[in-house]
């Protein structure tokens, strides 16, 4: 059983990763959305399975939030926003997608020899997963930094968050409840006070392209 | 009792929020600050005389208590300073009049993240009440909603809440040496009792652990390289909160790398942690040098002399011993002061100039003597003339760095803030001397705001000639905070 368990955990985690990859592979928003939605989904699951083998009830609340904030409230709010300012289905990337999935591969790479030493030193039964969660992280910094528009800024960030959850969970089984309850308030206000910021730089500069953004130096 | 200290701040925010009234709410905002230093005076009297005080989440020793009286004074004088200079733009049309209550219920809710984060004992609560200061002052930054300040308080949400990121990785890593050691029952994220048992835990994760916190509320700090988005907020923002931000929220976000610079020196020695704090700061003094002499707007020399002075303090915390926590200490106060006079002075020039490119501004001293004399000596101030506090602050930390034979950081140290002295002066003076170009009769801004002015300067000449008793033992009891800080 315990078996069993540890390979599902170890194929979401691997999930999670791919859906990082896809997000940096696609050229088009809309899908981006839908691909964050379903690493979300994957890192809740990854979060159930291991509050099953583990015992911690504290884990299944973070199981719960994560698919019903990241799975479902969040990329509805990012449908809506782009519904009203009708934005262009393109990502418009900065590096061109194969080079991108190139570099996110060296990232994977990079992740790995990181967390090697720590993955040693780990006696959780995720220990395994931190690679893959480093890797998310990276790849999340690296969407942010090559994507134009502000919305693929902000599933960036998301999908940094995605990395760092599965890392808590790979390290520690989580943080304490309440802290993982704060984090939360915290990601859902940064999503909401960015949302208006979207809004904001559409009516004002007409376009969502950051680029434009670049007024203000000495 | 510690929970009153947050309960001021949210209940004025939300009085504010209610009322209609302009004079109503400017009431409100000038009273909750005032019972909010009242409050903290008392408290941190309490912890300086008896000891720390530990009421579950929240933590109270003479760092925080230090830090919260920094807080607490200079949002007394931002929201007293924000009577008139709000109350003007509102009478120029700057922004529409519905919104002049969410300026100050903005404000005050500010100010109680900033409070949360010197008070939090649990490091995630820390982390969550610091990203809590980016979202509650991103409006702030945007208030006057045109495209300048909306592409400031973008990359100031972005940049932050990814630098923020790390900070949490490294606190999940930090969480993780604690489980990994004394099992999962005795993982704690208190830093008080992390402290504690700093030995225990897993040296490995515990640096990577203060690298990416470092790089992270690195980034909330100002240190270089990361600190691209506070000049463009601190330019953007309404006069009275770059005060704000330069004065104390940067010194918060310190607060909290300082909490895990005590922990990583218990567990590793100093060497691992204040050397990093070293290089950072010496950097970010060296690149603030560079666009000091090269700034054409006013507030953002001001903004990167904030990045200069941030390495200062960094600097000092880094070399450490007594002397150099002292120093910093003391740095932080005197920065504080200071550059609250430099901004609520260049919210007056503002006023009367409308325009912040330095090379269009001339000739202050005939067109408003008594502001542009006091504007002058906090820019004296600044850069460390004495009498002024920053002086002997700045002597201390050269001094520590001698004692603790770190040549070469206290020569570079040295070397820049002579460059810097020069470029703020010469910035200074043109600015202040001088025939004025526009023929503009001559009249002083606002009576009260000079009155300020004359009250900030006088605190940072006092802390410049002689040291309070009081305030040595508080400095002395929070070095002694410190592993191997009591040397």
């Amino acid at each position: 059983m315990a078996e069993i368990n540890l390979n599902l955990i170890n194929g979401l985690a691997a999930m999670v990763l791919l859906a990082a990859f896809i997000l940096v592979a696609t050229g088009r928003l809309r899908t981006m959305v839908r691909v964050f939605a379903w690493q979300s989904l994957a890192l809740g699951l990854l979060a159930a399975a291991v509050a099953y083998s583990t015992g911690y009830w504290h884990i299944y609340v973070v199981a719960a939030l994560t698919i019903v904030l990241k799975a479902l409230i969040i990329p509805r709010i990012i449908d809506q926003i782009m519904d009203r300012i009708q934005v262009a289905n393109d990502v418009e990337p900065s590096v061109r997608t194969p080079s991108s999935l190139l570099i996110a591969g060296g990232m994977a790479i990079l992740a790995y020899y990181v967390a090697e030493p720590l993955i040693q030193s780990g006696e959780t039964i995720t220990a395994g997963a931190l690679a893959l969660s480093l890797a998310v992280v990276l790849i999340g910094l690296f969407i942010m930094i090559s994507r134009k528009k502000a919305i693929t800024q902000v599933i960036g960030l998301l999908v940094m968050e995605n990395g760092l959850f599965m890392a808590a969970l790979s390290l520690s089984y989580g943080m304490p409840l309440i802290v993982e309850l704060g984090v939360f308030f915290d990601i859902m206000v940064a999503v909401l006070i960015m949302g208006v910021f979207v809004f904001r730089i559409n009516r004002t500069f007409e376009t969502l392209d950051t680029s434009f953004l670049r007024r203000l130096k000495d | 009792m510690l929970e009153l200290l947050l309960i001021i701040p949210a209940v004025t925010a939300l009085i504010c929020l209610l009322l209609k009234d302009r004079r109503q709410v400017e009431w409100a905002s000038s009273i909750g600050s005032l019972a909010l230093l009242a409050l903290s005076t008392y408290t941190s009297y309490e912890v300086v005389t008896s000891g720390a005080k530990d009421e579950g989440m929240l933590y109270m020793d003479g760092l925080s208590a230090f830090m919260l009286m920094l807080v607490a004074i200079v949002s007394l004088a931002t929201s007293l300073y924000s009577i008139g200079y709000m109350g003007r733009e509102l009478d120029e049309g700057r922004f529409e009049a519905s919104r002049f209550r969410y300026y100050y219920a903005l404000l005050h809710g500010f100010i109680m993240t900033m409070v949360l984060v010197c008070l939090s004992d649990n490091l995630g609560i820390m982390w969550i009440a610091i990203e809590a200061t980016t979202l509650a002052s991103a409006f702030l930054v945007s208030f006057y909603n045109n495209e300048n300040s909306l592409e400031a308080a973008w990359k100031y949400v972005i940049i932050c809440s990814v630098g923020i990121t790390l900070a949490l990785l490294g606190t999940i890593l930090l969480y993780a040496s604690s489980i990994q050691q004394v099992g999962e029952a005795g993982g704690s994220l208190e830093w008080s009792s992390l402290l504690g048992m700093a030995d225990q835990l897993d040296p490995t994760l515990l640096r990577i652990s203060f690298i990416l916190v470092l790089v992270g509320y690195g980034t909330k700090v100002g240190l270089a390289p990361m600190h691209t988005w506070l000049p463009d907020a601190h330019s953007q923002a309404p006069t009275p909160i770059s005060a704000l931000l330069s004065g104390v929220l940067l010194n918060c976000a310190m607060y909290a790398i300082l909490r895990y610079h005590m922990i990583s020196s218990a567990a590793l020695g100093p060497g691992f942690s204040g050397g990093l704090l070293v290089l950072f700061g010496i950097f970010s003094m060296a690149i603030a040098a560079a666009f000091i002499i090269l700034s054409r707007d006013f507030k953002r020399l001001l903004a990167y002399s904030s990045i200069e002075h941030m390495g200062v303090i960094a600097l000092g915390f880094g070399i450490g011993g007594s002397l150099g926590i002292i120093g910093s200490l003391l740095q932080m106060i005197n920065h504080a002061l200071t550059k609250s006079a430099l901004f609520f002075g260049a919210g007056q020039v503002y006023a009367r100039v409308k325009t912040r490119t330095m090379e269009e501004i001339k000739g202050l001293s005939k067109t408003m003597p008594i502001t542009s004399a006091l504007w002058f000596a906090a820019f004296l101030a600044i850069v460390g003339c004495p009498p002024f506090g920053i002086f002997v602050s700045e002597l201390v930390i050269l001094m520590a760095g001698l004692q603790a034979g770190e040549l070469l950081a206290v020569s570079i140290y040295l070397i820049l803030l002579a460059i810097i002295f020069a470029a703020m002066l010469l910035h200074a003076s043109r600015m202040i001397f001088g025939e004025p170009t526009k023929v503009v009769e001559k009249r002083e801004g606002d009576i009260a705001v000079v009155m300020m002015l004359v009250v900030l300067l006088a605190g940072v000449l006092i802390l410049g000639l002689y040291l309070p008793q009081g305030l040595n033992d508080m400095l002395e009891g929070i070095a002694h905070l410190f592993p191997g800080g009591g040397a």
